[in-house]
């Protein structure tokens, strides 16, 4: 494997983790019971180590390639459902 | 950051057009098997629809046909597409690790804060008594609404 395409793999295996711990972290932090609540609080700090992480220790360029395929995969995969629904409602 | 260098054609664009095929290919599948009648076949046209998006960005990344001149670069798409994949896994692996600990964690709360005033009044045997009551009420309401 490419050492770019290694930097890039670790980076947004990394950016994932990381926004999925800062996404239900929030949820948790704000929804969670009294115990949970905690939890929630050390989601979003590890969410947020995480990111200083991956901005700190990656290239700029390797980073930002991947970041933007990551961001486009997602609005086609959005753009898809939403033609999907439109498909559906229009019928 | 230089956002000059960032090359959002190759991308961007590509992962863009793969996200969509993707999308249509999975709902179009989903509505082809589960569905009936009409929309079963709207799932018929989206999952082809999806099979010709994904071909197309094949087509347009690796040179697979002679008489079309690819528009994104193979390595490039190669490494946005372990990209996605890689913040997908990542993202999956962050859930399993959330999951975990929620489930390793006590989460419900005390049973000292519970207000266990109310369940020390109830009389079970009482309130038992009074639904059987009202059960046999409603049966003879209901036996005398048919005979007349």
């Amino acid at each position: 494997m490419e050492a770019s395409l290694q930097e890039m793999a670790m980076a947004m295996g990394l950016t994932g983790a990381m926004l999925t711990m800062l996404g239900m972290g929030l949820l948790i932090a704000y929804y969670g019971s009294s115990k949970t609540r905690g939890v929630g609080f050390v989601f979003l700090l590890l969410g947020i180590g995480l990111a200083y992480f991956t901005v700190t220790n990656f290239d700029d360029v390797h980073f930002g390639n991947a970041f933007i395929a990551f961001i486009g995969g997602m609005l086609g995969g959005i753009l898809g459902i939403v033609a999907f629904l439109v498909a559906i409602i229009k019928s | 950051m230089d956002f000059v260098d960032w090359m959002w054609m190759d991308y961007f664009v590509s992962m863009f057009i793969v996200g969509i095929g993707i999308a249509l290919l999975a709902t179009g599948s989903f509505t082809s098997y589960f569905g009936a009648g009409k929309s079963q076949q709207i799932g018929f046209i989206l999952l082809s629809l999806g099979l010709v998006t994904l071909i197309v960005s094949y087509i347009l990344s690796f040179d697979a046909v002679e008489f079309v001149e690819p528009i994104f670069n193979s390595d490039l798409f190669i490494e946005a597409l372990v990209s996605g994949m890689s913040a997908l896994a990542g993202m999956i692996i962050g859930m399993f690790v959330i999951l975990f600990v929620l489930m390793k964690v006590d989460t419900v709360d005390d049973l000292e804060d519970l207000d266990l005033d109310d369940l020390e009044d109830l009389d079970l045997d009482e309130e038992l008594k009074k639904l059987e009551e009202e059960l046999n009420q409603a049966d003879d309401n209901s036996e005398n609404g048919e005979e007349k």
